[in-house]
């Protein structure tokens, strides 16, 4: 404040015997007054009723109420009238002295003649302000060889704070590090030994593309991030009615093809079915708050997810914390409304209707007048508009979050806080775009700089941003998913199948045309259309001389069935327009085998009715057999019981016939789609990002995705930790583990038990003195509850749970 | 290179150590931040009572407990066929009370025997939502917030686990008596308020759905002997101080991921997890509690506030059409439950009072709001009559009982905590509609007192997303002081 006012003293000697003569003298006349009478609630950063003096610019934008100064027209101020009045509900200052006379006399000279202000001065400091448009920087030179981008940069701002650069991590915890971050799993020990191993230079770059290239990990890891940003989970509040959709496979697909970040939001404001379930937000059932509806959802999901700006706020009144307004966040929800919407202050209506229209508007306009979809289209394209720094740098800051553990901006919603080092933010925005918006070369560029190698930095002890001073990255606890695809991970227990419905690998188009569906739509032979509601159950026994390495299968039927293989229940569904995949794996064995398709047909009269079924039983490279349904199948009117057994035999099976119906073409792109998917499913683990959230990943803190969620939780409470030490589903998953792991290590002694389950969760062998604790734990003998024990220890430790 | 040496990181260790869990939590920005709890700034003049209760039971009848049938009888007609069910306010008749003119109604004669310890409110109102949803209404209730809120809004008993913290801190601050969240309808709805929200997780509820065998949750494992159990984690402390990394990684979240595993096993080393076995209740004890899983909730309830909690929540379960939640059979169902509840809650006034601690212990009896034979949500509502038996004339007993769900006028009941003994306030009207004649209550104005008992102000407010988030909805929930003795 006093450098200010240096300042200032300066540029008023300049002027003063200028232009000025008789009139009011801001700074000798004009200042002391606001200062006296104002300060406690409309300068610096007060803007108490929205109304803020700290600028010209401010003071001009009046407060929630409408205008305070009318430039010319002092005697017609409210500015004036407020000082002037004796109303007890409009007068100013509310409380303490009143303004003299004299004073305001003086204030309504400096009005009449337009408000003269100093060029540049402000009261206090200004609420800092990012700029719309991408900034350009020069790259400092490199010190010391040190020539990757992000290094130049933090290399000056570290030598202008007085610090250094901090070297370099290991292979080991670089390893580590990278896949946690990168793929969300451990490097399995045999790709750290190797990467131990390799002698090059290069190795880390080397490695860093091959982990990138992992487009199914790298999915199935940064789906965790994206799902909580787009509030898209498998179960929660919402779908009970049908008031929320799901974009999972959208969203799947996008990460695997690495979509560019613009095109991918563009698809998200102005969507295609698949990915409307973002903006439609949360139906709710019943009355919401005007702050609730799923235009201003969509107002407020915007800003916060793609800007970072936070229009919770302003979605009920102008905002006390930014520059924000309820007009800007109505003008935004009024682009996705369908209905005229009126705008809501706290919850009760204005008579104003919002017009749509776009925040920043020196990159464009929407037409308010245009079709919704045109509207959507128009913001689309703004939002991701090249113009629009505002944009590339948010997300960038998320993503350097993510891996560095702290935002350049922090907290990370709240972009219009000053950057500990604008520069860098800028850089890596510019960047960004430059290269095509592409997160993959975005990672890359980050996890490749010395500054992602460095060591990790204490956890900084101030709450305030503003005194925040980089000093390197700092460590991370896992996410919920994060550990639990590790614990699956180590102890071999991740469940069957995922809930997701994704095909989990990449899909090249036209790439399953080759794949050949022989299996052929079955009903019973009975004369005429079937009966609604008539049931046929399918049959067909299948002689194999080993077990199958892998099985499984496609089926539907019109109207709906329930399988069985060998007695047990693997699938049922109700939908003839969708085709099943089902593992078929752990039913099948050597001998007969016997597959049930208990089908049932519905409607109100005699409609076409059909089932079928297309299985791959894979015995090894390149000896495969299928089960099909054809003409072989035979067919009973007796259904069996729950288990898949009838009371008495069967003496009346007789034989099926193909049955005429529009699926066999309808539902061939979805067969292939399904043959290809359980194919490329393989032994592939499933992951945590995969499955509906249990109580031991809600307690570790993934969230209900109700909101928008962009930071996890850093600390282990009280609660997580109770649940660890003896929650049923982690002791449930040490106990097979210690199974599984006795299994895989068969006739190991506990040292070299011990030694293989630290290279897989640690990346390193355990030290003598950790080997020696251990053991004694473990017994020289391992036991199944000893390594149960070992498991937990090891899997609780603070280098386990922490990326680091 | 300045980077820290090894002793400076053991000093600082040492310094981290001595720091509470809170203060640390608070180092990391983007935590909700505490304002003006204690302490006067020139912005916020926001003081705390002082607290006249130190723990707090809030006993829930989840699924619309009906005030004629309960608390707050009216006109009684007996289900004779053929009667028009627009006479028909109560079906039960009205019992005397231990205070003089004071009636509730029949099938609660423990309880009438304790009411000279308790303040009734009888004008407890809600708002209508525009769609009568249970779990809406409960997260409103429990929140103070109308869902969906732009933030994750915590539970009354995280606010209480926040501001006060544990009581003894072996003891989880805020416990959670009764109520599965997995596998019942609306579960996800049931999940969205059983949260400490954006405290986090260190506040929010340690949930024991079943009373019975809530021992397990402060046990080790099924199949693990407490020897091994405590062996177990003698072996992990000897293996953190044998980590290479120790002294390497980061010292805050080291620190705070160490303190969070001594805590868990303080609890489950403690002699406080013998209060989480109800088998070690005498038997006659057992027997005069044992209703039912909320009967022995209520015990388990007694025994933790004995051993030091601070908020416990014990419910009859919010099951879609099950419990208090009467669409069609009404009466019945009411019978049931007021069976379930008599007993137990009578007793756990006595046993607080016997024991010296009922002065010190605020216990509520609330639900989400209340019911009536003919009106759904309140006279004028444009909510969906839910009603099951629907009729206009009693022709069967399915249809005598009160199958709305009513948000005009609900009785509330308080125990203990610096509230008066044998007190009622506000009154609904004698004739349909039954909605709240005098002293209305909103939830904003019943959680300001509640807080205030407990010595919160209503103005209390944490930042999140740099905004104020209060104790009651903006701030303006004012506690109704002639509650209090």
């Amino acid at each position: 404040m006093r450098e200010k006012f240096g300042v200032l003293g300066l540029v008023t000697g300049l002027l003063i015997g200028g232009a000025w003569g008789d009139e009011v003298d801001f700074s000798h006349d004009i200042v002391p007054i606001l200062r006296e009478h104002c300060a406690d609630c409309h300068l610096g950063k007060k803007k108490k009723g929205s109304f803020s003096m700290n600028t010209r610019k401010d003071l001009l934008a009046g407060s929630e109420n409408g205008e305070v100064v009318t430039p010319g027209k002092g005697a017609e101020s409210y500015l004036i009238e407020t000082l002037s009045t004796d109303d007890a509900d409009i007068q100013m200052p509310p409380k303490g002295d009143r303004v003299s006379p004299e004073q305001i006399e003086t204030l309504k000279r400096w009005i009449d003649g337009g408000l003269k202000w100093e060029p540049g001065f402000a009261f206090g400091e200004t609420n800092w302000e990012p700029p719309v448009q991408p900034r350009e920087v020069a790259l400092p030179k490199a010190i010391a060889g040190r020539d990757h981008p992000i290094d130049r940069l933090l290399d000056r701002y570290l030598a202008d704070h007085d610090s250094e650069p901090t070297g370099a991590v290991g292979d080991v915890t670089f390893i580590r590090r990278l896949y946690l971050d990168v793929l969300g799993l451990l490097p399995e020990p045999e790709v750290t030994t190797a990467f131990l191993a390799d002698a090059s230079a290069d190795k880390r770059e080397k490695l860093v593309d091959a982990v990138l290239s992992q487009d199914v990990d790298y999915a199935e890891h940064w789906l965790t991030f994206w799902n909580d940003l787009l509030r898209n989970d498998y179960a929660g509040t919402g779908f009970i009615d049908g008031g929320r959709k799901q974009i999972t496979d959208w969203l799947y697909r996008s990460l695997i093809d690495n979509k560019p970040y613009d095109q991918f939001v563009r698809e998200l404001i102005a969507p295609t079915p698949d990915a409307e379930g973002f903006i439609n937000g949360i139906k709710w059932r019943g009355n919401v708050n005007a702050s609730q509806t799923r235009e201003v959802q969509f107002a407020q999901n915007l800003g916060q997810v793609f800007l970072g700006i936070n229009m919770k706020c302003a979605s009920c009144h102008d905002s006390f914390i930014d520059r924000w307004k309820l007009k800007d966040a109505y003008s935004l929800a009024a682009v996705f409304a369908e209905e005229p919407v009126e705008i809501h202050r706290c919850d009760k209506g204005t008579g104003e209707i919002a017009k749509a229209a776009w925040i920043f508007p020196e990159l464009g306009e929407v037409n308010p007048d245009a079709a919704q979809p045109k509207r959507l289209r128009q913001l689309a394209r703004l939002m991701t508009d090249p113009g629009n720094g505002r944009f590339t740098r948010t997300l960038v800051n998320r993503v350097w979050h993510r891996l560095m553990g702290r935002g350049i901006v922090h907290p990370v919603d709240a972009m219009h806080t000053k950057p500990w080092d604008e520069d860098l933010l800028d850089w890596l925005a510019v960047d960004f775009a430059e290269q095509g918006y592409d997160l993959r070369k975005l990672i890359r560029r980050i996890v490749t700089s010395k500054a992602y190698q460095a060591p990790m930095a204490p956890t900084p002890d101030v709450a305030d941003a503003e005194d925040y001073v980089y000093r390197g990255p700092i460590a991370r606890r896992m996410t919920a998913e994060q550990f639990i695809d590790a614990v699956w991970q180590i102890t071999d227990t991740a469940p069957a199948s995922p809930v997701a419905d994704v095909m989990r690998m990449k899909i090249v188009p036209g790439q399953y045309e080759d794949i050949e569906v022989t299996g052929k739509w079955i009903w019973s032979n009975r004369e005429g259309v079937p009966q609604a509601g008539e049931v046929a159950t399918l049959r067909k026994v299948v002689k194999l001389d080993k077990k199958p390495a892998k099985a499984f299968a496609t089926i539907s039927a019109d109207n709906e069935y329930t399988l069985f293989v060998n007695g047990r229940k693997l699938r049922d569904d109700a939908n003839w327009m969708t085709v099943e995949s089902v593992d078929l794996g752990g039913a099948m064995k050597a001998g007969d085998n016997e597959f049930l398709v208990v089908a049932r047909n519905a409607g109100s009269g005699p409609n076409a009715a059909g089932a079928f079924l297309e299985a791959r039983l894979q015995f090894g490279e390149n000896d495969e057999q299928r089960v099909i349904t054809d003409e072989s199948w035979q067919w009973t009117a007796r259904e069996p019981d729950k288990r898949g057994q009838f009371g008495r035999p069967v003496e009346d099976w007789q034989p099926v016939k193909e049955a005429p119906g529009p699926w066999a073409d309808r539902l061939a792109p979805q067969v292939r789609a399904g043959l290809a998917r359980a194919e490329g499913a393989g032994d592939r683990m499933v992951r945590a990002s995969l499955v509906k959230s249990d109580l031991l990943m809600r307690s570790l803190g993934r969230p209900n995705r109700e909101q928008v969620v962009t930071v996890r939780p850093e600390q282990l409470s009280t609660l997580q930790a109770i649940d660890l030490a003896n929650g049923d589903i982690l002791a449930a998953l040490l106990k097979r583990g210690a199974v599984n792991l006795l299994a895989q290590h068969s006739g190991s002694s506990s040292g070299e038990l011990i030694d293989a389950l630290f290279r897989e969760a640690l990346c390193r062998p355990a030290t003598g003195d950790e080997r020696e604790v251990l053991v004694q734990l473990v017994g020289e003998t391992p036991s199944e509850q000893g390594v149960e024990d070992l498991l937990w220890s090891v899997l609780m430790l603070p280098e386990f749970q922490l990326v680091r | 290179m300045k980077t820290m040496s090894l002793e400076e990181r053991i000093a600082r260790r040492a310094f981290l150590k001595k720091l509470g869990a809170a203060s640390t939590a608070a180092m990391m920005a983007g935590e909700p931040r505490l304002y003006g709890a204690t302490e006067t700034s020139d912005k916020h003049e926001v003081v705390n009572p002082a607290p006249r209760a130190d723990a707090c039971i809030l006993i829930w009848l989840a699924g619309g407990m009906a005030a004629p049938e309960t608390f707050d009888p009216k006109r009684y007609l007996p289900f004779e066929k053929g009667l028009e069910v627009d006479k028909i306010l109560s079906t039960f008749p009205a019992i005397d009370t231990a205070v003089d003119g004071l009636k509730i109604s029949a099938g609660l004669e423990n309880i009438a025997g304790v009411m000279d310890r308790a303040t009734l409110i009888r004008s407890h109102v809600q708002p209508d939502l525009g769609s009568i949803l249970h779990s809406r209404h409960q997260y409103h209730w429990h929140t103070g917030y109308v869902p969906p809120v732009t933030v994750a809004a915590p539970h009354l008993g995280a606010w209480m686990a926040k501001v006060l913290g544990p009581r003894n801190p072996v003891m989880p601050p805020f416990i959670n008596i009764g109520q599965r969240i997995e596998g019942v309808g609306e579960q996800e709805e049931l999940k969205a308020f059983t949260t400490a929200g954006f405290f986090g997780s260190e506040f929010g509820p340690f949930n024991l759905p079943y009373p019975e065998d809530a021992v397990q949750a402060v046990r080790p494992p099924e199949g693990m002997e407490p020897g091994r159990f405590a062996n177990r984690y003698q072996f992990y402390k000897k293996l953190v101080d044998q980590n290479p990394h120790r002294e390497f990684l980061s010292d805050y979240q080291q620190e705070s991921m160490l303190r969070s595993f001594d805590n868990a096993h303080r609890l489950l080393g403690s002699k406080e997890k013998d209060a989480f076995d109800l088998e070690l209740e005498p038997k006659e004890v057992r027997e005069r509690y044992d209703t039912g899983r909320f009967g022995r909730g209520c015990l388990l309830a007694r025994r933790l506030v004995e051993a030091g909690a601070r908020f416990i929540e014990v419910t009859t379960e919010y099951v879609p059409f099950l419990h208090w939640d009467t669409h069609e059979n009404g009466h019945e169902t009411a019978k049931g439950m007021k069976a379930e509840i008599d007993r137990p809650i009578a007793q756990l006034i006595l046993d607080l009072e016997e024991r010296g601690m009922l002065d010190r212990t605020l216990v509520i009896i609330a639900s989400e709001f209340s019911r009536d034979m003919l009106i759904e949500g309140v006279p004028g509502s444009t909510a969906r009559d839910q009603s099951r038996a629907k009729s206009e004339t009693l022709q069967e007993m399915k249809h005598y009982g009160l199958h709305r769900h009513f948000t005009g006028g609900t009785s509330v009941v308080m125990f203990g905590g610096g509230m008066k003994r044998g007190f009622v306030y506000g009154a609904t009207a004698d004739e349909r509609p039954l909605v709240a004649v005098e002293n209305p209550v909103s939830i904003s104005d019943l959680h300001a007192t509640i807080y205030n008992a407990m010595g919160i102000s209503p103005k209390l407010f944490y930042e999140i997303e740099k905004r104020p988030f209060y104790t009651t909805q903006d701030g303006k929930g004012q506690a109704v002081m002639e509650l209090f003795a």
